[in-house]
């Protein structure tokens, strides 16, 4: 979860899941299997032995379609940005973008205790019958600490500006 | 500040957990599809030991008619493909599936739909394989290794035995890309590679080995296929082709594959010893570095297979010194292992017994292999029953203990309840008492020069071959045990209340309750968890 941009009027908090592999790293793995791979494939054929690399290509070919479909998570993120009137919350994965905005006069943080303890914690923005789901990717501290700094930030319904952050 | 937790949900609170037939066939939940998998592996481990069965009795004394000599070797061939490709890796596959997310904190695995399809290819590919049995011209009856020329003279099962192979590494390749991609991009915040369980660590190599060499695989068999159909001469000595090639290529796949196979036992072995010597594994990280550099060596040594074919001796130094360099990272393993134990506060349930079984046999296993490394003594081993004695250690006694091992220490963790202990021992016992008796005495026949793939012998093997039939019989029928205890305790085993089934056991899946819950790790461990259970 990145750091809120706070400027006098707006905050911006940047949400996005994790994943363990970085782009760096994926292609330094992608790249050294390949290497490592088809210079076997290679060396083979040059044997004549041909028949081996196509199936090391189709082969690599997988290997970097699944690292590509794996790595799709990455480009998730949720921005939520508090203005003085609104609360918007982008969702955002690589090719599609929701905004949902709230005023932020009637808005609501909410977080959900689970019925089962198996289950997750659920944090919402809320307004006027509508909702929009936050950080169900986070870990349950997070998202913990994710909704008492939103609460700080929005304050209760019917509160505008937020009391708890005090005269400006 | 309100504490946030302001309300309690009132959603639906179920397990998403689909139903019938369809729960299965359109899985993509990765305990379903690892239960699939290991129901998959024990019935082809019987299919396969029901092979191995008949051969005992063939072999029980001179002159045996029970089968045809096509027949026995038809059978020999299908034994070792099916306990290769359909018993020992699908077991570990199924134990991957299983055990990885729940180890790295992942709620699945990477790509569970192509999951899915990596195994539903497995049924096809060996209902084709056994189908060769009944059609013209006899099954493949080349020994698993399919050499040509040999493999080339079967009649209509050649083609479907290629077609098993290919749809076999296609399953496998794709677990081992599953593996790999829920390994490297799914590992909970905080779990860094140096604080992952060695049973993962022991799958991401594994699965990085299968990745090296199925395409070889692959190419090879295609090849054979192109020599009979299509006119080439790859390995056709006549069209100037190399049959010694195809040796050179085999074993480049077959000699990691052996350690595809036992890679994963180390990782359990490396959980199973802690926990009940209730100490941190001795040596983490030299037990990673081992196990990497037992599969970089794997690359190097596949002509230890093939001395006698008429290497250069410049090469059959550079194989045998190379093959007897193994000894050390795996000697670093075992003294590992041998260090865990010493002075710990030791209990020997099943899964410790099996572990313990595995010290010792394995190690038997890994000696006779030091002793077929040594090229003047390999002229005298090779092709004999010493070798058969050797990988049956070495696949028996070291892999499938270790499975049998992982099965009786995690089955609390999968099913929520505790199996009958005196069972689980009984099979213990059993199988450890008979699986010398089977495999011990071949030492012994491969050394007085009894060749191995013989449907018949010469009468001085006589003693030996019933000694080796009977512990053969009674191991076979001793296994019969394992299906039973986990029915039993899947059945009417005493529920599990803790998270812990054994008090010394550390990790993440320990964490979950018993059973784990069909969705797992939906929100990441926290990092106090995730160090808490990387106390190595």
């Amino acid at each position: 979860m990145e750091a809120p941009q706070q400027t006098r009027h707006t905050v911006r908090i940047v949400i996005c899941p994790n994943c363990s592999l970085t782009l760096r790293g994926a292609a330094l793995f992608f790249g050294g299997l390949c290497l490592f791979c088809l210079t076997v494939a290679g060396l083979l054929a040059l044997r004549g032995m041909w028949p081996i690399l196509p199936f090391s290509g189709l082969e690599m070919l997988l290997v970097g379609w699944a690292l590509h479909a794996s790595l799709a998570r990455r480009y998730r993120a949720e921005v939520i940005t508090l203005t003085e009137s609104d609360v918007s919350v982008e969702s955002r994965d690589r090719a599609h973008c929701l905004r949902t905005v709230f005023p932020r006069h009637w808005a609501q943080v909410k977080l959900r205790r689970p019925a089962s303890p198996l289950h997750p914690s659920r944090l919402t923005i809320e307004s006027h019958g509508r909702q929009c789901e936050l950080g169900s990717f986070l870990t349950e501290e997070e998202r913990y600490g994710l909704a008492i700094r939103l609460q700080r930030l929005v304050g209760r319904i019917n509160e505008s500006p937020s009391l708890a952050l005090g005269p400006k | 500040m309100a504490e946030p937790h302001a309300e309690t949900t009132a959603h639906a609170e179920h397990e998403h957990m689909p139903h019938g037939w369809r729960r299965w066939v359109f899985a993509t939940n990765h305990k379903d599809i690892g239960t699939m998998y290991l129901v998959a592996s024990c019935v082809m481990f019987f299919i396969g030991g029901a092979a191995a069965m008949v051969i005992r009795a063939q072999l029980f004394q001179p002159g045996g008619k029970l089968v045809d000599p096509g027949v026995f070797n038809s059978l020999i061939t299908l034994h070792g493909l099916i306990m290769i490709f359909g018993a020992i890796m699908p077991a570990w596959v199924g134990l991957a599936n299983w055990m990885i997310p729940l180890q790295i904190g992942a709620p699945d695995m990477a790509l569970p739909r192509l999951n899915n399809l990596s195994f539903w290819i497995l049924p096809f590919a060996f209902s084709l394989l056994i189908a060769t049995l009944f059609v013209p011209g006899s099954a493949p009856a080349g020994g698993w290794t399919m050499y040509p020329p040999l493999v080339l003279q079967f009649g209509d099962s050649f083609p479907m035995l290629i077609f098993a192979i290919h749809l076999m590494g296609i399953s496998s390749i794709l677990g081992a890309i599953n593996v790999i991609v829920t390994i490297m991009n799914l590992r909970a915040p905080g779990m860094t590679l140096l604080r992952m369980p060695l049973f993962v660590w022991t799958w991401l190599i594994t699965a990085f080995l299968l990745i090296a060499v199925m395409p070889v695989l692959a190419g090879a068999v295609t090849m054979l296929l192109t020599d009979h159909f299509f006119g080439t001469s790859f390995f056709n000595a006549a069209g100037g082709g190399d049959p010694v090639m195809f040796q050179h290529i085999f074993w480049f796949f077959g000699h990691p594959e052996v350690y595809i196979m036992i890679l994963p036992a180390f990782g359990v072995i490396s959980e199973i010893i802690p926990t009940f010597s209730r100490k941190p594994l001795f040596g983490y990280e030299a037990m990673v570095y081992a196990t990497a550099s037992i599969a970089f060596l794997s690359f190097i040594v596949w002509a230890h297979h093939m001395f006698t074919v008429g290497l250069p001796v410049s090469a059959q130094l550079f194989f045998m010194f190379s093959t007897m360099l193994i000894a050390v990272p795996t000697g670093v393993k075992v003294f590992n292992w041998a260090a865990t134990m010493w002075k710990g506060s030791l209990t020997f349930e099943p899964p410790m017994l099996f572990a313990v079984a595995f010290l010792f046999l394995f190690s038997i296993g890994g000696f006779s292999g030091l002793m077929l490394a040594l090229v003047p003594a390999d002229y005298q081993y090779h092709g004999t029953y010493f070798v058969v004695a050797h990988f049956h250690y070495v696949l028996v006694s070291g892999a499938a203990f270790a499975i049998m091992g992982a099965v009786y220490y995690w089955l609390p963790k999968w099913s929520g309840r505790m199996y009958d202990m005196t069972l689980a021992k009984w099979h213990f016992w059993l199988s450890a008492i008979f699986v010398n008796v089977l495999f011990f005495p071949q030492h012994f026949l491969g050394l007085a020069g009894m060749p191995r793939r013989i449907p018949d012998y010469a009468v001085q093997f006589t003693d030996w071959n019933m000694v080796s039939s009977i512990g053969g019989f009674a191991f076979g029928l001793s296994q019969l045990l394992l299906p039973y205890v986990v029915w039993k305790c899947v059945r009417s085993g005493k529920r599990v209340e803790a998270n812990k089934t054994w008090d010394g056991a550390h990790g993440l899946e320990w964490e979950l309750p018993s059973p784990a819950p069909f969705h797992s790790w939906t929100v990441p461990p926290s990092e106090a968890l995730i160090a808490r259970g990387a106390e190595h």
